[in-house]
Order: C-alpha cells, then structure tokens, then sequence
C-alpha cells in the first residue's frame, strides 16, 4: 500500500490509498483460496476512556451515554455508507452518541489533534492523509487486534477474523500488531479494450515477450502500445513490483521490503526492470504519458491513442462519464517477465481505504464497535450497493451486475496463484518519495534500469543503516 | 515562450526603440512614432494574450459537459451551454454557503486588521517609549515565520480556549477572524508604520494645541490623512484573506457534531479534490468560474480605486 | 500629559499585541521549542536533545539543494519581475504617438493595467487549474497544442514543462517554468504601480528632458528610473518575501511536490515533507529546525536588502 504522501494543499491528485477506497470495482466475487494469513494480532490494547461491561454484543464494553467521534474521507466512496453504519450502530447501541463527520484534508485537520485529543476513529485516507510509517512509529495507534478476535456483528460464533478477505489483515498488520483495517478491495492489472483487439486479430499478451512482439502491430494501426500516468510514478510503482514479483517470486519483494542488502540488483529483478527500460526504450509508450496524470492517461487510452494501460478496477467508475459505447473494458494480469519467472500467476490484489483509531482516543471501544458494524454484512453490503466496490469482508458484492471490467477481473482473480503485495512505502516515507522520483526518471527515459537499480539500493542501504528510523520486515 | 525569451523582450524591445524613436515634441515624426506604437501594443496584447485567454479558457469550459472538456480540452466552445454544471457546484459545491462564510470572515478580518493594525502602527512610529524598537521587530519578525510550522501549537491552543470560549475555539468566525488579524498585522504594521512617519507633525502639534487628546488626534486627524495608505493595505488584505486557505481548513473544524464553516478557497480545493475521485470535471470549473467572477467584477468596478490607493500608498 | 500618553500607548498596543502574541508568537516559540526536541509530530513523547537538530540540517543535501533553488528564485523573482513591469509601464507611459503636449501613453494604457492585474485576484487553486492545463505535456496541452501548430514543436517529442528536470543555464527547467508562473501572476501589480509612480513624475521633468533632446528610451532610463528608484526598492522587498516563499506554486504544480526527483526542491517543499511523511523518528522536532533556520536566513536577507536600500525603515 502507498501513499502520494503529499501534504496538505493536496491539489494533487490522489493516493493509491484515495483510489483504493475508491475502488469502482462494481463488485466482484473474490475467489475464497486460500487460508488468511493471520497475523498474530497483539494480545492487549491501550484503550482508554470509560468502558462499559464487556459482552458478545457489545465486545469492547463501550461505555452507555459516551461518544464516538468518526472522521469520513469523503472522496469518491463518499460518505453516505458511513451515515447508514452510523444508524446501524445507534440501532444497537442507543445510548451511544456517533459524532460523523466528513472530511477531504485528514493530515491537515487531524495531524495537530492527534497528540492531544484525536477522534475515535479516522478513516486515513485520501491525497492528504498521514503517513502510517509516522503514527505506527510513534506509537500513535490503537492495535485493532481485539477487534480480529471479537464475535462478528452477524454471528457471535465467528470472530471477525474469518470473515475477512485474504490480506486484509496482512495488509494492516505492522511489527505483528493490527493497526489498520482496509475496508475496500481493489485488484490491478494492465487494461485493454477487447472490442478494439477483437477488431484487429490482436491477442491480449500474457508476457513482455508477446507483448514486444504484437506492439509493432499496434503501431502499424497508428495506436500507441502504452500508456501511463506519469505525473503520479506510483501507478508505475503497482506495475514494477508486480513485475518483480512475477519475475523473482514472493521472497525478491520480500527482500525489498526488509531492506536487505543487494535486494534491488538480484537478477530477476534486474529482468523485471530491464523489461520496464525496454518498454520506454523501444519508443512503446504513448508520447508525453511522462507527464500525464492518471485521468488524462485514461482519457487517452479511452479515445483509443494507447493499447493498454496499467492500473486499478476503479477505472470504470472514475471514467465513466467518457467510456464510449462500443468500448469493452477488459483487465489482464502484470504480464511475465521472462521464461523462468518464479510466480508467472500471482495477481496484485487487496485492500485499501485504512481506517485508524489513535491510542489517545477518548472512546477507542467506540472506535472499534463501530468498525465491527461497517464489517457486518448488512453494512458491506450497503457500501457495494452505494459505492460498486467491495468491502474486504466475504461475499459484500454478491449481487453483481453486468461489466466487462468486473468479468475480466473475477476471472482474473479466479486464476490467481499467490496475492502480490509490497510494503516498503508505507514503512519508510523516504523510500516512497524516493522510489516515485526514480520510477519517474525511469518511466521518462532519463535512466537506465541499472541506475533505477542502483538509485533504489543506495535510497534502501540508506535507510537501512539510519538508526534513527525504526525497522520493520515481513517473512 | 520561454522565461529566457521574456528576458531577451527587454533589450530587444530597446534595440527595436531604440534607433526609430526620436521624437521630439514639436517636430514629431509620425512614422517613428507608429512604429513605436505598434511594438508597444504588440508587446502588451501579447502579455494581454497570455493573462485573457486562460480565464476565457477557464470560463467557457465550465459550459462544457464532462466528456468535452476530457475529450476536447483546447476548445473554447462548448457544444451546448450546460447550465447545470452552475446549479451543481452551487448545490453539492456549495459554493453559496461558502460565499457567505467568505464575506462574514473576510469583512471582519479586514476591519480589525485595519483599524488595530493603524493603531498600533501609529503608536509605534510616532510615540518614543521603552521597548518601542522590540515590539516593532517583533511584528516584523512576523513576516518571515512560514504559517505550516505553527500549526499545531495553534490548533491545540484553540481548542484548548475553545473549552471555556466556545466563540474563541475551532470552527467559530470570531475565532477565524481573529485569527486572520494576528496573522495579517505584520504587513500591515510594517506598511502602515513608514506611512504615519511621513504625515507632518505640525498637523499634530496644532490638534494637541487645539486640547485634542491622543485617541482623538488619532481618529479625527491621523486617520484619515492616512486613508491613500490604508486603502493601500486594505486592497493587499482584502486580496490576502479572500485567498486564505490553509489558516480555515486547519482551524475550522467542528469539535462536536456541528457543520463545518468552510470558506470558498476550501470549497474550490474540495472541489478539485473531488474532480479526482467522481471526474466532475465541469461541476470543478463551474464552480472556479462562480468563484472567480465576483472577486473579477469587484476588481473592475473598484479598479480605479485599487490603482489610486496603491499610488496613494506607496508612491507618496 | 506624560501619564495620558502612556496610558494612551498601553491602550492602543495592548489588543494588536495580545492577538499577535496569542496567534503567532506562541505557537512559534513552542516551534522553536520543538526544534530542540526529537518529537515524532503524533504522539505526545518528546525529549530534550539540543542542537542535533540543527547539527543534523548541515549535513542535509536535500536542504542543500532546497537552499540553492530558493536562491535562484530570490535573484531571478524580483529581477525579472521588476525588469518586465517596468518595461511594460514604460510602454504604457510613453509608448504612444507623440504629439504636441509631448509623448503620452499607448492607446488604451487603461485596459491594459487592468487586465495585466487579473492574475493578482485570483485564488492559488484557480491558478493551479489553469496553469495545469496550460503546462500540460502532450499534444492536449494549451501550450504544446498551441507550439505544435505553430510547428514549432514536433509532436512526438512535446515539452514536459514542469516535469522536466534538463538543466537550462544550470538550473532545472521546472524551476523555470514555475518562475514564470510567478512572473505571470506578479507583473500586472508592479506595472500598476511603476506605472503610478511614472505619472506622479512632473510633466515639465520629462519636457526639460525632450527639449534637450532626449529620446523616449534615455529619457526613461536618464529620467524615470533614478525616480522611480525608491518605489523599485519597495517592490523588490516584497518580491523577496513572495520569492521565499514560491512554495504554492511548487507543491501545486510539480510531480511529488518538489520534483520531478528533487529538481524543484525548496525549503517549504522539504520543511513539510519531512515534518509530516519522513521515515525518521523526531521528524517534526528536525522539522521546526528548518523552520527556524529558515526564519533567521529571512531576517538576515531582510536586513541586508534594507541596508543596501539604504533605509534603516522603509518609507513611502
């Protein structure tokens, strides 16, 4: 998970988090393989405030006659799913006052109240959101571990844990602890227009090999093989870790993530990066997608300038006031790298739109009972039908209606092997801002995949050897 | 095109000056004289060019719907007026709520800005005292501090003194307008203070003859010999707090469940975020367009005012 | 006598002073408090480490590089900006035919003043949208669109404006761009006021001048500036401040506000990167030292620029 990390003007578009949460997936049947990946969740919180007794309806004891203070990013998910979770709440607990409120500029408005007196639960999200890496290190979050254990809102049987999607709670665990907990579900690829290919004989690649192949084909049809948003590097970044993932398996991001020496120049990622350089190199990309930001890339690839375009299922919802009648959006996996790519069928998919309730809330209890009602079924399934996306919990877009986009996705995540998933820009701010910077220098043509390469392990070694920045690692 | 260009304009508006231009008043040339016009004009319409056309831009777009403006971003003329895009911004922008919040603030911001900041200016130019030169300095010192690192101090002290003084705590005008004086004194301290120091003393000398007492000069006598310069500075003011954006988003957030006060540079960057997330393209540029023609139209009836009162006050 | 004055002053300071204190001062001085600390901006644990800080802010390349481009705007703001403005008052003033009252401005010298002011009354967020429009880099873009017509641009290779890095004369070709925003935006100002200044300018001054037989152009630079020298001074003091703080336009319109890769890096631009989102712990405590450093290189400029105006105060 990523963020722009950009800061409080936030005329800047937006945050993979932002596009997460925003995720236009207009539902999609998740496949159940799979266990959870359970991550140990901390035995103990700090809550504060008055709680009241503890029971299967009311696990956290939130205390009669308290309030709980909510805080909404209202970006493109809105927040009228949040005003229904707050009748919901209040139906269950009447004694309990919800204080809602919706806002676009988290960082700016919560960031001076968090040391003192934060609200109960913040949806961090959006452009202008803090940087996790900041609050987790500081020890500014409440460890929503207990709300993994408690009963689930519809069945006091099942623990919350289980009926949540896979990642979810990979997602949200730093340091082993639960600190956040992603409500929407997004899945990335790269996007093509089926009807357009259908038309030329041209078949979608599976691989970087297929694709050097078919684009001078494209070419010769006056299309731009690829397109981009260049002006925001982290669309690319889904797009090169996918690669990396592909191309050296599970443990090379791995080993990215954990800063460990040499993770960067190991062979496969080499590939993967040599793949990239060749894409721009080889004169494939649309001209100027450099410089293009996310909408006007898809603008671009919707009036049929580009073949394919790498990004998230939100696509259809953010364009379609523009999507012409005959286009059939289609998303296809990252494609391999090469022959011996290790993980040729991980998917990048999972959850986004974090939700945080600081340790110096007055009402943690609250914070987390309300979070337990978004996660119940009437509530999951509220947010489909409001938002078209999905919740991370099972089964909230089962009522799907008809898409191509959301067809190719479940397909595509019916054929998923292993979930691709990085971590080290929500770990170190400095790496995310870092990384953005090269993937653009990168993407623009003005470096080599060696130079991203060795830019990216200098960044890395960088803070890897920094003691005043805490560690995390993932196994 | 280029910066380095409009470097090279100036010299090589003078070579082009230069040689052709010798007018003399009695004898004058004509046909130097035109040439001179038409580089002149052709130097200014360019300049003109460059600062009409994206308003014009800005303007027409917002008749555009979604697709065209996506589709056909250079065009300046909309297929079909939509109107709708102006009742949107207005309704979910609320763009007139914010107008309303805007004008309750900026009014008061610039009154008390005004009258305390000439008050103090006048006693800090005009009365020797102990500590005279620190205080001064202090207010100076103002101008220098960058607002975003004083943020969270100010928040916690607001609504801090909003516990006891709800009017004095987040999301109140009297707050904000408070809050707009004690950032807007610096400047206007420093520009108000080399003014008063220019007005005679004599004018003084013979109101306190008169048995006029401090305050009295000061209102009676001061003040509106002042009036070029704090036309001056209520223009950098007025213009400084309609603009404002950072010092209400940070500050005026609701501590209970009450609705937040936002004002219009808050809903302009609330509605460029949201163009992001649901591609309300054309609600965005309604609404800058809602935004922009006031504050446009104001500046053209008072013009003449804002041009005479940054004369009166700087070039007295 | 003596008493009515001091309670006079005391009365007339006390509320300025209190707000200023209140709103500005404090949170500062609790800035600076920070700025001894290792506070992390989110928790309440902080503790005591003296100068690290500051220490820490010499060996910063980043700030380094912040430092050099807040430079280069500090030099090229006022300088172009004032070179422009003078240029067009000057063709506005004098561009015109001359006749028998002696040289006189261009036809419709009016209109132009005021459309040249327009950038001057719009909000930071209009001009973000426009300038984003205008910068954008393909063939969609106002500008490129416009130069590719033209022919002056070749369509597979369009400017990347504000995304491009490529030194020009040394310096990143984002900054230049971004510079020219900020000229855009500032000209019409200064030009209303030089231009107020010029007409201020006894006429028999300029017509001594003629009869000696003074051209246009070194009856400007022998008449009119050493004139206009002390309005000069005055624009180029704010021009200063206004090119210390270019950070709205860089965070608005550069990739990853300050890039692309660092290229448009400055102070305010690392000051809250690492304030909010660095990785280290005590972020905003080495923040706020950035902050303070920061203030004391102003001051320092401020009283430079003051000295070499030759002004212990700045009068109008």
């Amino acid at each position: 998970m990523s963020d722009t990390r950009s800061n409080f003007a936030s005329l800047s578009p937006l945050s993979r988090r932002s596009f997460l949460q925003r995720a236009a997936l207009a539902g999609l049947i998740v496949t159940p393989a799979g266990g959870l990946l359970a991550a140990c969740a901390g035995s103990s919180t700090d809550n504060n405030g008055a709680t009241g007794a503890a029971s299967p309806d009311n696990p956290f004891g939130v205390a009669d006659n308290s309030k709980v203070d909510v805080i909404v990013f209202n970006g493109g998910l809105g927040d009228e799913y949040a005003k229904f979770d707050q009748t919901l709440f209040t139906g269950k607990h009447g004694k309990v006052t919800v204080n809602l409120s919706s806002t676009q500029k988290i960082k700016t408005e919560q960031q001076p109240r968090f040391s003192t007196t934060p609200a109960d639960l913040i949806n961090n999200s959006g452009a202008d959101s803090m940087a996790l890496d900041a609050l987790i290190n500081d020890g500014a979050l409440t460890d929503l571990g207990p709300l993994l254990d408690a009963p689930s809102w519809d069945n006091k049987d099942v623990k919350v844990r289980d009926t949540l999607l896979p990642g979810t709670v990979d997602d949200g665990t730093f340091s082993g602890k639960f600190y956040v907990l992603n409500y929407a579900y997004t899945v990335f690829g790269i996007w093509y227009n089926k009807a357009l290919f259908d038309k030329n004989g041209w078949t979608a690649p599976n691989t970087f090999d297929e694709f050097f192949t078919l684009a001078p084909k494209i070419k010769a049809a006056g299309v731009a093989p690829f397109a981009f948003a260049g002006k925001y590097p982290y669309y690319m970044r889904w797009a090169i870790m996918s690669w990396i993932w592909k191309s050296g398996g599970r443990q090379a991001v791995v080993d990215i993530d954990n800063l460990k020496a040499g993770a960067w120049k190991t062979p496969e990622v080499m590939a993967a990066l040599g793949a990239t350089e060749k894409l721009i190199k080889d004169g494939h990309a649309l001209t100027g997608s450099a410089t293009l930001s996310h909408t006007e890339s898809q603008q671009a690839w919707l009036d049929g300038k580009a073949a394919f375009l790498p990004v998230g299922t939100w696509l259809e919802n953010e364009m379609k006031a523009t999507i012409p009648a005959d286009f059939k959006m289609t998303i296809s996996n990252f494609w391999g790298v090469a022959s011996g790519d290790k993980a040729a069928n991980a998917v990048f998919a999972g959850s986004g739109e974090g939700w945080i309730v600081p340790k110096k809330a007055a009402n943690a209890a609250g914070g987390m009972e309300f979070l337990r009602g978004m996660l119940s079924k009437e509530g999951a399934a509220k947010f489909a039908s409001l938002t078209h996306s999905l919740t991370s919990t099972k089964g909230s877009g089962d009522n799907v209606t008809d898409s191509t986009a959301l067809t190719s996705a479940n397909s595509l995540m019916k054929a998923a092997g292993e979930l691709v998933s990085f971590k080290f820009p929500d770990w170190y701010g400095d790496l995310d801002k870092g990384s953005q910077n090269a993937i653009g220098e990168l993407m623009a043509g003005r470096m080599t995949a060696a130079k991203f390469a060795d830019t990216m392990q200098v960044a890395a070694d960088k803070v890897a050897a920094d003691s005043s920045i805490k560690k995390q690692t993932r196994a | 095109m280029s910066t380095v260009k409009i470097e090279k304009d100036v010299p090589a508006a003078d070579a082009g000056a230069g040689p052709v231009s010798r007018p003399s008043r009695r004898l004058g040339n004509p046909t130097t004289d035109s040439v001179f016009s038409g580089f002149s004009h052709l130097f200014l319409l360019v300049w003109g060019a460059m600062v009409v056309f994206p308003l014009l831009w800005v303007v027409l777009s917002s008749f555009k719907d979604d697709a065209q403006i996506l589709k056909e971003p250079l065009s300046l003329i909309p297929d079909s007026l939509h109107w709708g895009n102006f009742s949107r911004a207005w309704g979910e922008g609320h763009i007139g709520a914010f107008f309303f919040n805007t004008v309750i603030i900026v009014g008061g911001g610039v009154f008390l800005t005004m009258l305390l900041g000439s008050m103090a200016a006048y006693v800090l130019a005009r009365y020797d005292f102990p500590g005279n030169r620190v205080i001064y300095y202090l207010f100076l010192a103002g101008l220098t501090l960058p607002v975003y690192l004083a943020a969270v101090p100010l928040f916690v002290g607001t609504s801090k003194l909003g516990q006891q003084f709800p009017l004095l705590g987040t999301n109140s005008y009297v707050m904000l307008i408070l809050v707009y004086v004690g950032w807007s004194l610096s400047f206007t301290i420093f520009f108000m203070h080399s003014f008063f120091k220019t007005l005679p003393q004599t004018v003084a000398e013979a109101a306190m003859v008169d048995g006029a007492s401090h305050t009295t000069l000061f209102f009676r006598v001061m003040l509106p010999m002042a009036k070029p310069g704090l036309i001056s500075i209520g223009i950098f003011n007025v213009l400084g707090q309609w603009n404002q954006w950072y010092l209400p988003v940070l500050l005026m957030q609701p501590a209970g469940g009450e609705a937040k006060k936002q004002v219009i540079a808050q809903g302009l960057i609330e509605l460029s975020v949201n163009q992001g997330y649901k591609s309300d393209w054309s609600g965005l540029f309604a609404g800058v367009t809602m935004a922009m023609l006031p504050v446009l139209i104001v500046y053209l009836v008072f013009q003449r005012q804002v041009q005479a009162g940054l004369t009166g006050g700087i070039t007295k | 006598m003596q008493h009515g004055k001091a309670r006079f002053i005391a009365g007339f300071l006390a509320l300025p002073l209190a707000l200023y204190v209140w709103y500005v001062v404090w949170p500062f001085a609790q800035s600076i408090g920070y700025s001894f600390t290792d506070w992390g901006g989110y928790s309440d644990e902080q503790h005591f480490i003296g100068f690290a800080n500051y220490a820490r802010l010499f060996k910063d390349e980043l700030i380094g590089l912040a430092f050099w481009h807040n430079v280069f705007f500090l030099i090229t703001v006022p300088l172009i900006t004032i070179a422009l403005a003078l240029f067009f008052a000057f063709l506005l003033n004098v561009g015109g035919r001359g006749n028998r009252a002696g040289i006189r401005g261009v036809w419709g010298s009016g209109v132009y003043k005021i459309i040249f002011f327009f950038p001057q009354v719009l909000s930071l967020v209009l001009i973000a949208i426009m300038w984003q429009a205008i910068y954008r880099g393909d063939d969609q873009g106002l500008l490129n669109g416009l130069l590719i017509k033209v022919g002056l641009v070749d369509q597979s290779n369009p400017v990347g404006f504000v995304a491009d890095p490529t030194p020009f004369l040394g310096v990143p070709a984002v900054l230049w761009w971004i510079l020219f925003i900020a000229i855009w935006g500032g000209v019409g100002f200064y030009l209303v006021l030089f231009s107020a200044a010029m007409q201020s300018i006894p006429k028999d001054i300029y017509e001594a001048a003629l009869l000696d037989g003074a051209n246009r152009v070194n009856s400007f630079t022998r008449v009119t500036l050493p004139l206009l020298r002390d309005t000069v001074s005055i624009a180029w003091v704010y021009l200063g401040f206004i090119a210390l703080d270019m950070y709205a336009l860089v965070f608005v319109m550069t990739p990853s506000q300050g890039g692309p890769n660092h290229a448009s890096e400055i102070f305010a631009s690392v000051i809250n990167f690492t304030a909010f989102n660095s990785s280290r712990s005590g972020r905003y405590g080495y923040a706020c030292a950035m902050g303070v450093a920061l203030g004391i290189f102003t001051m320092i400029l401020a009283a430079v620029q003051l000295r070499i105006t030759r002004r212990e105060r700045l009068e109008f």
